[in-house]
């Protein structure tokens, strides 16, 4: 009697520091090949993870088993918890192709309408909250804009309005800011810093750029590559609010890069 | 301003071939009882629309927008139904893939047999004839849907209903108008050839009378109103296309 009431506790205060996404010895092949080796880490809610490798190393993968558009055939993968077997509206994708992810023939106001309509937000609260959404991400003067008439930036900053509309609890971006200029990506960096610290969303962002990790992540996993496994999960202790100049000339920035550099070298090799 | 040029250019291209047709006509190169000065088929037109030409045609327009719209109806829902779903591609696509080339006049007798002399065998040769444009485009378009799209929607939740309304049927749009244009097309050559070929009142009886008792005048009459059936019914398609494409203009 006792030892029940323990174990069940035990599971109670277990489920209050449930991370917010957990990769439990994740192993996958697709079509033959070992992608991912004994992927293991998690993300406690409300930080900012960050996944970077080179090229092979399954980063996107790892994104896909978050978002359940993959399975794990052994281990598991848990968002809030609950072992993921399919997509889910509480987890919002910005995938790295927003030419794709839009809807050609729907306005910045009709694409960000897409995830209300498939919440069943009536039609008549709509309006207000499209509006609100757009000009936050900084589109408040583009509502019927198509995105053909859109720079990369902006289109980007369309699909992550719409995820935003999901009112997700976790986003997934896969090399968000990948296909965008410099000065550009420096920019949409910033704001999306902004947007999950005052939204509390948990953040699993994927990208081949280094610096780009250290500059935005809690924690960086990074994978190594052929197959992809975790080589090292780092917590990045840099003062928040991040800034492109101070931070990126900080010590301990400088440090993560240069422990870090090797890495990504090495699985160009 | 680019509008009056294209117009003006138009135009000109006209007045050219109507200024061969007259000289050729004039010198007496091609006999006028096969080829009547412009002028004379004017007047035969003229003729012809003060009498029963305008009911016949009207006969014709009405057979051949009633055998379009229906097959465009069953093109597009058939069309979704095999776009979307792999396991009907699989089963139906062989068997439309020996329908489709065969020659819509070919099921003329067929249809005889079945709805006899009538307007109903027109209509239905017509939209026989003029499904599988639009049906094969329909299929394209429903099953080119960027596989990305599939993805987003899931990730909205979006149910499978409304997945075929919002996404699958607008990224259709393209191939179903386009298609929509080649059958309209071919309804109109059915139409006229149908007729013809049973009897039945409209435009293409009337030419082929015509042609019978040689009054090439009249013949030319009818070829003039064919064009400009074919012509105005482009001109509103286009500008259908225009106004529900103009997301890609930008």
């Amino acid at each position: 009697m006792d030892g029940m009431q323990g174990a069940a506790g035990t599971v109670r205060s277990g489920e209050v520091i449930k991370p917010a996404i957990a990769f439990e010895s994740v192993h996958l092949d697709l079509g033959g090949r070992e992608v991912l080796r004994d992927v293991s880490f998690s993300l406690p809610s409300g930080s900012f993870g960050c996944v970077i490798g080179p090229s092979g190393s399954g980063k996107t993968t790892v994104l896909r088993l978050a978002g359940g558009f993959l399975q794990a055939k052994n281990g598991s993968v848990c968002v809030g918890g609950v072992p993921r077997s399919g997509p889910s509206r509480d987890v919002a994708v910005v995938f790295q192709d927003y030419g794709r992810a839009l809807l050609p023939w729907r306005d910045s106001y009709g694409n960000v309408s897409l995830a209300l309509e498939a919440a069943g937000v009536p039609r008549s609260e709509r309006k207000d909250r499209i509006e609100r959404l757009l000009t936050t991400v900084g589109l408040g003067k583009h509502l019927h804009k198509y995105p053909s008439e859109m720079s990369g930036g902006m289109q980007q900053r369309l699909q992550i309005a719409r995820c935003l509309a999901q009112e997700p609890r976790i986003l997934l971006m896969d090399e968000p800011f990948g296909a965008l200029d410099a000065m550009t990506r420096q920019t949409l960096q910033d704001e999306l810093l902004r947007l999950v610290s005052d939204s509390g969303m948990t953040v699993l962002f994927v990208t081949h750029d280094l610096e780009e990790a250290l500059y935005l992540g809690d924690v960086v996993v990074a994978l190594a590559a052929n197959p992809g496994r975790v080589d090292r999960v780092v917590t990045v202790p840099l003062p928040s609010p991040r800034s492109q100049l101070a931070t990126r000339e900080h010590s301990e920035f400088l440090r993560l890069r240069r422990e870090l550099f090797g890495l990504m070298q090495d699985g160009h090799g | 301003m680019r509008a009056v040029r294209e117009l003006a250019v138009a135009l000109t291209g006209l007045g050219i071939v109507l200024l061969v047709w007259w000289a050729v006509t004039e010198t007496g190169l091609i006999s006028r009882a096969f080829l009547p000065s412009p002028d004379a088929a004017l007047a035969a037109l003229q003729r012809g629309l003060a009498r029963d030409l305008l009911a016949q045609t009207g006969a014709t327009v009405i057979l051949m927008f009633q055998g379009w719209l229906l097959a465009s109806l069953v093109a597009i829902i058939l069309g979704a139904l095999i776009g979307l779903n792999q396991t009907a591609r699989e089963t139906l696509e062989p068997l439309l893939e020996f329908i489709r080339p065969l020659p819509a006049s070919a099921i003329i007798p067929i249809a005889i047999a079945v709805f006899g002399l009538t307007p109903g065998m027109v209509l239905s040769v017509v939209a026989f004839g003029s499904l599988w444009p639009t049906l094969l485009a329909t299929v394209h378009g429903f099953k080119s849907v960027e596989p990305r799209l599939v993805e987003v929607s899931r990730a909205l939740g979006l149910s499978r209903l409304s997945f075929v309304w919002k996404i699958g049927l607008p990224n259709a749009v393209p191939d179903v108008l386009a298609g929509m244009r080649l059958s309209l097309t071919v309804a109109l050559i059915l139409a006229i050839v149908t007729e013809m070929l049973a009897g039945q009142q409209g435009l293409g009886t009337a030419i082929l009378l015509a042609g019978r008792s040689f009054r090439a005048a009249d013949i030319f009459a009818g070829l003039i109103l064919l064009g400009l059936i074919g012509l105005i019914s482009n001109l509103v398609l286009e500008a259908i296309e225009q106004r529900l494409l103009r997301w890609r203009a930008a």
